[in-house]
């Protein structure tokens, strides 16, 4: 395996992790939203991602470095291309960062904190939708020969397609919160509430099978190009997230809520690594791959490197912050 | 489009777009680097001696501290998309020389987010000993993610570890554009300012409560704490600023004469101090010379000439030379005026208690936060409009870094609105926190002091 693709699985799993976690804290925006005046829900969604969220967005800004680091190249095309969602997905991640901190700080007022929720709320949807529909154009744009750069939208990513997968992004989000909160309810008792939450997560699982399967029927009918891709190296992919999410569902249905917690982030990551190798080894458009678009050789090894110190440091603290608040916080901060 | 920001150029669009965004991140960022440190010394202070006015000093802060983590990190977020967003062809050229600190700062910062976590919900999860500990890793990995981002603007102003065969990077060294001549004093420059910020910062907020008539054991810990690190960090910023100036001096010569100045050529060049470039006037308001000073700072030779603007190109030298000279001098100004208000609390304090708490000084230290914080904004602008027209000194140009996509009016117009919206959201939660009565403490302390 090459330097280049080492790198790039890295980022692939950085990405992955970033997904399928502060996947969850988004869907947490929008389950809020659709709380309604129920304090009890609020609380619960409060206390799933109290303590957690603010260490799963650093895998963003983790995928951004090493993207920038070690194919400076594609993150300029990207910043060029898609400048527009990425502002709006910027602005969105912003407002909901600002809403969390600041409704969780004590003092706030009953009007205030439904004002900030809402906000939260809403921007915990546009975000992964932002970023969903950027995921849909870049895999269009990997298998068209459209240029990239000039002014010209080269990154299809308000199409038919993109859009779908933005719809699919949050759906995706929503299931991993209402499963994760289900299951801190289940184990601390709370079983009235927990039945809403599974409700919930069924919902959104119904939605994420149904907006899959249109994704894929739209990349088969309108780019055909994608499709043989997805359905050739993103096969096994492909395999996975559908058993993963039909299961999930299953599971739900059992209230095995552990099991379904596991499933559904499978199907997240499945979902994911089945864009990455249909599009591998493509980067932006079809000319930027993981090696045309490579830094040189010693930034590479640079990067190797503090990959590793990252991961040395970052994953025994991550598993004494999950073993610590993993399980119900019964305090928010006071 | 109508807007009429739309018609601001596209470069200056962008430019301002990134400073706004870098101007509010320092904010947060400074006290992201000094709080944690605060609020280690008290939690400390409170385990050593078991006063209950040292954790509620704490907690406070803490809370304050979540806050300003919370915004202070998606703003950070904003910037490491920005450069690519707004800048992309300076990126693909820079991203693969200055990316390690980049890559190290994301581990820095993981470390931070995750003890974030742990030490603001662990106040009754874990034991008293536990949740100080806790607090360690977040203070040292704040500075690191300030060390590691400096180094990549030490490298703008200074770079090395690469160079340019045929337009394309080559002989890419990652640890030499890392550790090239600059990042020794300009990351102790903003560590040791971030330090200053914060700690000022604090005795301000609670000289303003003293003001107020709020003379308890509370307020008088939290300015005593505060002072007794401010008051040795001065004058070390004032001898790493010095170090920092002999660092422009021997490799940006167009940056230093911006901003000491310097307008002709001077063999023995003296020290302006004072000397506001005001329009119309030749810098020289309130200007005091004193002789052969400013090359023995710079060069250690009271003879050593000292190269005037006007030897360089109109191209390359920075558009903006009044600004910057004023940004220098607010910036060595309320430096020493900081390091003066140290001194005189600390010779003034009563023996082994506390410092002067007569109005006169009380109102010195209030202002003394604000100044701080403006110094560190200051010297941010020394950095940054003192390099210009380069976004790499003498390598490469800012207006070669823009990005070709249009929009730029747009993106910065819903930028500034997010900031104009973000500041007033913050500053209403801190005050809602800072409303609250102070909560586990005995009435003794509270009580007033004579």
């Amino acid at each position: 395996m090459s330097l280049p693709a080492v790198i790039a699985l890295a980022l692939g799993l950085s990405l992955t992790s970033y997904a399928v976690l502060a996947g969850a804290d988004f869907g947490a925006g929008a389950l809020d939203l659709l709380s309604g005046k129920r304090c009890s829900d609020r609380k619960a969604i409060a206390e799933t991602i109290g303590p957690l969220w603010e260490a799963n967005h650093v895998w963003l800004i983790f995928s951004i470095t090493i993207l920038f680091s070690a194919f400076p190249a594609a993150f300029s095309a990207l910043g060029t291309a898609l400048l527009a969602p990425f502002t709006v997905a910027l602005l969105a991640i912003v407002l909901r960062s600002a809403a969390l901190g600041l409704r969780s700080s004590p003092g706030a007022q009953t009007r205030s904190q439904v004002m900030l929720g809402r906000l939260f709320g809403l921007a915990s949807i546009v975000a992964p939708f932002a970023f969903g529909t950027v995921a849909g154009g870049l895999a269009v744009a990997s298998v068209q020969g459209v240029p990239i750069g000039h002014g010209t939208p080269a990154i299809p990513w308000t199409g038919l397609f993109a859009l779908l997968v933005g719809a699919l992004a949050v759906a995706l989000c929503a299931q991993l919160a209402a499963t994760f909160v289900s299951l801190n309810l289940y184990r601390s008792g709370e079983d009235l509430i927990t039945e809403r939450f599974r409700r919930r997560a069924l919902c959104s699982g119904v939605c994420v099978l149904t907006l899959s399967v249109a994704a894929l029927a739209t990349s088969a009918a309108t780019t055909p190009a994608l499709w043989h891709r997805l359905i050739g190296a993103g096969l096994p992919a492909l395999i996975t997230g559908s058993l993963a999410m039909v299961l999930s569902l299953l599971a739900l249905a059992g209230r095995w809520y552990g099991v379904a917690r596991v499933l559904t982030m499978l199907s997240g990551a499945a979902v994911l690594w089945g864009w990455f190798v249909a599009q591998s080894p493509r980067l932006v458009g079809t000319r930027l791959t993981i090696h045309t678009a490579a830094a040189t050789h010693p930034a590479l090894i640079a990067i190797a490197i503090s990959i590793a110190i990252v991961l040395l440091l970052v994953l025994p603290a991550t598993y004494l912050l999950f073993a610590l608040f993993g399980r119900p916080v019964l305090e928010v901060i006071e | 489009m109508s807007l009429p920001i739309a018609t601001v150029s596209h470069l200056t669009a962008g430019r301002s777009q990134i400073g706004t965004s870098l101007s509010f991140h320092l904010f947060f960022a400074v006290l992201g680097v000094g709080l944690p440190v605060m609020m280690l010394a008290a939690e400390g202070m409170h385990l050593r001696t078991g006063d209950p006015v040292w954790r509620a000093l704490a907690r406070r802060w803490s809370k304050v501290f979540a806050v300003l983590f919370a915004v202070g990190a998606a703003s950070g977020t904003i910037i490491s998309f920005e450069l690519g967003l707004l800048f992309p062809r300076f990126m693909a050229y820079a991203g693969g020389i200055i990316g390690l600190p980049f890559s190290l700062e994301g581990a820095a910062f993981f470390i931070e987010a995750i003890f974030v976590g742990i030490y603001l919900y662990g106040w009754n999860r874990l034991s008293p000993r536990a949740h100080w500990l806790s607090g360690i890793p977040i203070a040292i990995s704040a500075v690191a993610s300030a060390f590691f981002i400096v180094t990549a603007n030490a490298w703008m102003n200074v770079p090395r570890g690469f160079q340019i065969v045929h337009g394309r990077v080559t002989h890419v060294d990652p640890l030499a554009a890392m550790f090239n001549p600059a990042w020794a004093t300009e990351t102790s420059h903003m560590v040791l300012g971030a330090y200053l910020a914060t700690t000022f910062g604090v005795a301000s907020v609670y000289a303003v409560g003293m003001l107020r008539g709020r003379r308890d054991s509370y307020h008088r810990k939290a300015i005593v704490l505060a002072l007794s690190m401010a008051a040795i960090l001065a004058p070390l910023q004032l001898a790493v600023g010095d170090l920092l100036g002999r660092t422009v001096a021997n490799h940006q010569p167009a940056t230093l004469a911006a901003i000491e100045g310097v307008t002709h050529t001077e063999r023995g060049a003296g020290l302006n101090i004072g000397g506001f470039p005001l329009p119309g006037h030749n810098g020289d308001v309130l200007n005091v010379k004193v002789p052969h000073l400013l090359s023995v700072l710079a060069f250690d030779n009271p003879n050593t000439p000292v190269r005037g603007l006007n030897t360089f190109p109109k191209a390359d030298r920075t558009p903006l030379a009044p600004y910057v000279r004023l940004a220098f001098i607010g910036m060595v100004g309320i430096g020493t005026g900081l390091v003066a208000l140290g001194l005189w609390y600390w010779l003034r304090r009563r023996r082994g208690t506390h410092g002067p708490e007569d109005r006169l000084t009380l109102m010195a230290l209030a202002a003394a936060g604000p100044a701080a914080f403006l110094a560190n904004e200051f010297g941010w602008l020394v950095s940054e409009l003192g390099r210009q027209p380069w976004i790499v000194y003498g390598v490469f140009r800012t207006s070669s870094g823009i990005t070709t996509a249009p929009g730029l009016g747009v993106t910065f117009t819903a930028f500034t609105l997010l900031y104009v919206g973000l500041t007033a959201l913050t500053l209403w939660a801190v005050r809602r926190i800072t409303a609250r009565p102070v909560q586990g403490l005995p009435t003794t302390a509270l009580a007033v002091a004579k």
